[in-house]
């Protein structure tokens, strides 16, 4: 029901929303400032077709750092500080660490909110009650089949992001994100710090630093996707790896570029799903393509089929 | 506030007044975020009239051309002559409307293509892909993913929840 209703909102956003609404642009910065402003303590509910997961997730705005608490089964945590971050995985005493090679990346500035109009149309749909509060919907139709549709929630008052739905070509929901509980203010530095003292535990660090993937390109880039950025790093334990990231400035796909000789196994050619995300894997110059993104299994499947090895000039 | 940002571009805003704008520039403040705004807007123009490459090919001359018919505002700078307003906040309106303009004109022609649609394949092989398990190690894939979302700065971190789930973890042991 929930779909067809979703099915017919996406419709109808198209039919009335040709031009960009500069209203609509408005509340994407205004979700973006809450985003950046307010401190808070809510309840999420995480959903695919798969499954359901529920989480907590704290922020200090002063500090600018976040946590999520998986509240499901084994307890994890992450931890996101300005340039960092953590994860927790305390069944394995693992903290898996990852800097953020550039602090302003890959952030979506408000100046380029009115960018997106390029491979979105924006409009503004119909309010709801979401938490207890009052919500703003705001519809982004993508222009083509090559990227997924967005349905966000935003709270009037504040503009924090109550919830926001991913939707296919077809206008079903792939995954929801959504508060069930949200409590902005009063939250202390030791809110988010982590429950886990990863003292005994292994840290994996993933050591990234951006670098130049030599030889390593796509045959033709997938439209509106350009590569963002291009780095090496290390996955799991010290499998290292080269990343190349593509975006069209709010979906992201990523092309993992790593040896077969340092592969614990073989992975099989072919495209896996979950929610919103899907995997493609290959083999190219005798090296395992893992092709990562928030991006339909087409737009996937087409950069991973684009991804080419040419031995640069010595 | 603008204006001293511009002068302070053009490298001719003395040291105490300098001091005072980069300090504004670095506060949180909503000031902080108004002048940050208009820095980046300042050096986005400063970069499009510099042929920068993020542009599409000819977009400096065609801005250039656009200014054209705005003789005063492309005047030469005069030698030490008395500060005036400098062109960046001049320039703001009139880059506005015309990269607006040249925007539209550069998009893709992409016809809107129809929701039902089938995509259509690169290569044959393309319309059916083999469906196969998540990866060894999809959470690793992830969270090394994930960071370079640029939808993270509308939701925050909740995507982060995928890189722990439990079935994608099942999948490495």
């Amino acid at each position: 029901m929930r779909t067809r209703a979703l099915g017919a909102a996406l419709v109808l956003a198209t039919s009335v929303a040709q031009a960009q609404s500069p209203e609509a642009l408005a509340w994407l910065r205004k979700m973006h400032q809450a985003t950046q402003r307010l401190s808070y303590v809510g309840t999420f509910v995480y959903q695919n077709a798969d499954r359901t997961e529920t989480s907590r997730i704290t922020r200090h705005a002063a500090e600018d750092i976040e946590k999520l608490e998986v509240m499901n089964g084994v307890p994890r945590e992450i931890v996101r500080t300005r340039d960092k971050i953590r994860c927790y995985l305390p069944d394995s005493r693992v903290v898996k660490v990852d800097r953020r090679v550039d602090r302003d990346f890959p952030a979506l500035l408000p100046d380029q909110i009115p960018q997106l109009a390029r491979h979105y149309d924006i409009s503004l749909g119909e309010t709801q009650r979401i938490a207890g509060l009052e919500c703003q919907t705001v519809v982004l139709q993508p222009k083509d089949n090559l990227r997924y549709g967005y349905r966000l929630y935003a709270d009037i008052k504040s503009g924090m992001l109550m919830r926001a739905d991913t939707v296919d070509t077809a206008g079903k929901s792939v995954e929801t994100l959504m508060f069930t509980q949200f409590t902005p203010g009063n939250v202390t530095a030791d809110m988010v710090r982590p429950r886990h003292e990863g003292k005994k535990w292994r840290i994996e660090d993933a050591g990234a630093v951006p670098t130049h993937l030599a030889g390593w390109g796509l045959a033709s880039e997938l439209p509106g996707f350009h590569k963002v950025t291009e780095l090496k790093r290390r996955l799991g334990e010290s499998r290292p790896v080269g990343q190349m990231v593509f975006s069209d400035g709010l979906a992201a796909v990523s092309v993992f570029i790593e040896p077969l000789e340092s592969r614990p196994d073989r992975a099989a050619t072919g495209l896996a799903s979950m929610g919103a995300i899907n995997i493609y894997t290959r083999e190219v110059a005798n090296h395992m393509i893992t092709v990562v993104g928030e991006a339909p299994a087409v737009s996937v499947q087409r950069i991973a089929d684009a991804v080419e090895f040419r031995r640069p000039p010595q | 506030m603008k204006d001293r940002i511009s002068v302070l571009m053009d490298g001719e805003l003395d040291d105490r007044s300098a001091a005072q704008v980069i300090d504004v520039l670095a506060t949180r403040s909503e000031a902080g975020g108004e002048a940050r705004d208009a820095w980046r807007t300042y050096h986005l123009i400063s970069d499009a009239l510099g042929k920068s490459r993020m542009l599409s090919e000819g977009f400096g001359e065609r801005v250039a051309a656009a200014l054209a018919a705005e003789p005063t505002v492309l005047a030469p700078r005069r030698l030490g002559g008395a500060r005036e307003p400098r062109r960046w906040v001049a320039l703001a309106a009139g880059v506005a409307a015309v990269s607006l303009v040249g925007w539209l004109g550069f998009a893709p022609q992409q016809p809107p293509v129809q929701v039902a649609k089938a995509p259509t394949p690169l290569v044959p092989k393309e319309a059916k892909p083999t469906v196969v398990a998540l990866p060894s190690g999809t959470n690793d894939y992830l969270l090394a993913h994930q960071a370079f979302s640029p939808r993270m700065s509308l939701v925050g971190m909740a995507p982060y929840v995928r890189t722990v789930s439990e079935p994608a973890r099942e999948a490495r042991r």
